[in-house]
């Protein structure tokens, strides 16, 4: 290859590299200079290098809430990740019109606003108004105030979650799905496989990429939702349900402590990006 | 020949054409001013306040052709801080309301005009008199103004007439904290099967769209303070326990307020008032006409905080807004000419009459004394009442924001988790203080 073909290469992806870099790195590099000073009313006085980090060091609290942040992520993306692909091999196996009805009803809480869904979801479990526990009520069974004890809270927060992100992972796995070729199967069927051989040894293997997109995907947008904690149970009750966004959003928004905010926003967009890699790393992922 | 004239008076036609369009133009978009504003109103709303914004800005409008008033809605908690971002990145609205627990964000960062050099100094001094309250005061920062209140809001207890008098409760009765619970107590109301039907007194603990605690009156009637000198929290205090103590015993010990409402924000509390769930909560004046559209007029009404025996009444908490019009606009003289009239005198009367405000102008109280006498707007005389006698306002020489939501969650560890009152409060001071880097 010429000098000369390289740099024409090169030329070809410069216009959206500039892009990019305008775009997405920009503004972490501007967060980042913004953390290293002194912020008051909004605006950066004195340089202040990394004691906007050392506070969060010195939080006694945080701990505990990066504990709940890996508690959330960790149960949602798993309950995800299996009922979604129970959902994805099922669909497969239906018929095309029934198949894209299902399809379709799944997708749904995927494509309406995450603040509309959970406002919903806290309007039907809010106490003692909602419609689950007037169902409680007419059961006969002592009311039980989900979103007042902190394990439910923790669960129900799971619960939505999953609830909205199911279907963006099945539409995924059943593309994945879609592409494995019915000669595997039926090779397999010839040489004696039975269905969960067959699952577990050609089909989930074959579903490597998609299953770690999903996984990448569901485990960054949970571990990054604000909006759903926030609507839902505002992080309590207590701390219940205090998940690292909403320390950001409290951090910033509510008593407008723009360093400290930016500081702890940067170190979720470090760990981000050190779980995408450890992610493509484990699963041994070569393009 | 004849070919090259039609050509020319083609051309003259359409030169004329075209400028018979453009110059019309010119002068109208020249003319035409755009004032952007920030609330959380919304200028096509239905609740009264809504209407009397909607209003307001209509006149305006009819007797400036050449303004046009943009309202551009908000979500009420996140305004300011984000005014404040809008500052510092330079786009910013002309004018934007503040909440008192940022106003002294707002005017130390020099993100509010001086509505003196706008428009006050061509006031006569006795327009200036008209406005003297603590909320005035509570905007002026040496010789300059800046920003004035355009909804006062006084937090106390709302209640459901209809309900207080079914159970012979005069709300005049009610003087002392003892008395609030022995009403809340007649007010609660259980089915056959021991359930609560109805509670007699709540307020919404949520972390989220937090009102101020109504611990704070009880403290303040004790003639504690919320803050130390050096912007500390004094929650902890021995009023500060005694009135947290009161707030979640009247719901672990009397059972009078929900449990459930731990996690209660102030619409859920709304919804809950609305539907016959609670008889007395705590809520704000700048509410109670909304709430009186949804029940009725005669049925919602407001009284003060009650007493400890030695003082008539507990200082409620004023945590109104306040309009200011941003130093860096382009157009801060057309900003500043809308600010004096949406909330001068005449704006004001609408405020009052149809948005259901308590006034703020000595003159306007005059002038809507008998709009105020009429059945289910007392509380309008009860909440300027308040603001003149038992008001509290949140001081501005440092940063009080998230305060409310510190002794929200105390609530909810004493409530939820089982912790003791004072290590819950001491809990709420070391949080509140390292958020606020004191």
């Amino acid at each position: 290859m010429t000098m000369y073909s390289r740099l024409t290469g090169v030329n070809y992806v410069l216009p959206a590299m500039a892009l990019l870099m305008l775009v997405l790195f920009s503004p972490v590099l501007y967060g980042f200079w913004f953390s290293l000073f002194r912020i008051q009313y909004g605006a950066p006085t004195d340089f202040a290098g990394l004691e906007n980090y050392a506070r969060l060091l010195d939080d006694t609290e945080l701990g505990a809430t990066l504990e709940r942040s890996a508690l959330f992520t960790c149960c949602a993306v798993a309950l995800t990740l299996v009922i979604a692909l129970a959902l994805a091999v099922w669909i497969n196996r239906l018929g095309q019109r029934l198949g894209f009805v299902v399809q379709m009803i799944v997708i749904l809480p995927w494509i309406i606003s995450t603040v509309v869904a959970t406002l919903l979801f806290r309007w039907v479990f809010v106490s003692d108004i909602g419609l689950a526990g007037s169902l409680v009520r007419m059961a006969g069974i002592p009311d039980v105030q989900l979103l007042n004890n902190p394990g439910s809270a923790m669960a129900l927060l799971i619960g939505v979650s999953v609830w909205k992100r199911v279907g963006y992972a099945v539409i995924i796995l059943l593309a994945g799905l879609k592409g494995i070729p019915d000669d595997y199967e039926e090779a397999a069927k010839i040489d004696g496989a039975n269905p969960w051989q067959i699952f577990w040894l050609i089909v989930l293997p074959l579903l490597k990429t998609p299953l770690l997109l999903v996984t990448i995907v569901l485990t960054l947008s949970n571990l990054n939702t604000v909006e759903t904690p926030l609507v839902l149970t505002g992080g309590g009750p207590g701390d219940a349900t205090r998940i690292l966004p909403i320390e950001v959003f409290d951090r910033a928004f509510v008593t407008f402590d723009l360093g400290s905010a930016t500081a702890l926003a940067l170190v979720m967009f470090a760990g981000n990006i050190l779980l995408v890699l450890a992610y493509v790393r484990l699963a041994k992922w070569k393009t | 020949m004849m070919q090259r004239r039609q050509l020319l008076n083609t051309l003259a036609a359409f030169g004329c054409v075209l400028a018979s369009t453009l110059i019309p133009q010119a002068p109208a978009s020249a003319q035409t001013k755009t004032i952007r504003m920030w609330t959380f109103l919304s200028a096509t709303g239905t609740t009264p306040r809504e209407v009397a914004l909607a209003q307001i800005i209509k006149n305006y409008e009819a007797a400036n052709p050449g303004t046009k008033i943009v309202v551009e809605t908000q979500v009420w908690d996140q305004m300011t801080p984000k005014f404040l971002a809008a500052h510092r990145a330079g786009n910013a609205p002309d004018i934007s309301w503040v909440v008192t627990d940022f106003l002294g964000d707002a005017i130390g960062s020099g993100s509010l005009a001086d509505l003196n050099e706008l428009f006050i100094r061509k006031w006569p001094a006795e327009q200036v008199k008209d406005h003297a309250s603590a909320y005035w005061d509570l905007t002026k920062k040496g010789d300059k103004q800046y920003a004035m209140f355009a909804s006062p809001n006084y937090i106390s207890i709302v209640y459901r007439a209809d309900l207080l008098k079914a159970a012979g409760i005069d709300p005049a009765s009610i003087k002392t904290w003892d008395d609030l619970r022995a009403a809340a107590e007649k007010l609660t109301v259980k089915n056959a099967a021991g359930q609560v039907t109805r509670y007699g007194y709540a307020q919404g603990f949520s972390e989220q769209q937090a009102d101020p605690h109504m611990m704070i009156p009880y403290l303040l009637g004790e003639g504690e303070q919320l803050f130390k000198p050096n912007g500390k929290a004094n929650f902890a205090s021995p009023s500060g326990v005694a009135g947290m103590t009161f707030a979640t015993d009247l719901i672990k010990k009397y059972q009078v307020s929900p449990s459930q409402s731990a996690t209660w924000t102030v619409d859920d509390l709304f919804e809950q008032f609305s539907s016959d769930r609670v008889a007395m909560i705590q809520g704000p004046s700048v509410r109670v006409s909304s709430l009186q559209a949804k029940l009725g007029k005669e049925n919602v009404g407001q009284m003060l905080w009650p007493g400890n025996g030695k003082t008539a009444h507990s200082p409620a908490v004023m945590a109104g807004w306040a309009v200011g019009v941003w130093s860096k606009g382009p157009n801060k003289e057309e900003a500043g000419r809308f600010v004096d009239y949406f909330l001068g005198a005449e704006s004001e009367k609408i405020w009052v009459t149809v948005g259901g405000q308590s006034p703020l102008m000595a003159s306007t109280a005059k002038a809507v004394a008998s709009f105020v006498d009429q059945p289910g707007n007392g509380y309008i005389r009860v909440a300027g009442e308040g603001a003149s006698k038992y008001g509290w306002l949140t001081p501005i020489e440092f940063n009080v924001g998230g305060y409310r939501q510190a002794l929200n969650k105390a609530t909810q560890r004493i409530l939820v988790d089982g912790v003791a009152v004072k290590a819950a409060l001491e809990e709420a001071e070391t949080r509140f203080n390292r958020q606020n880097n004191r």
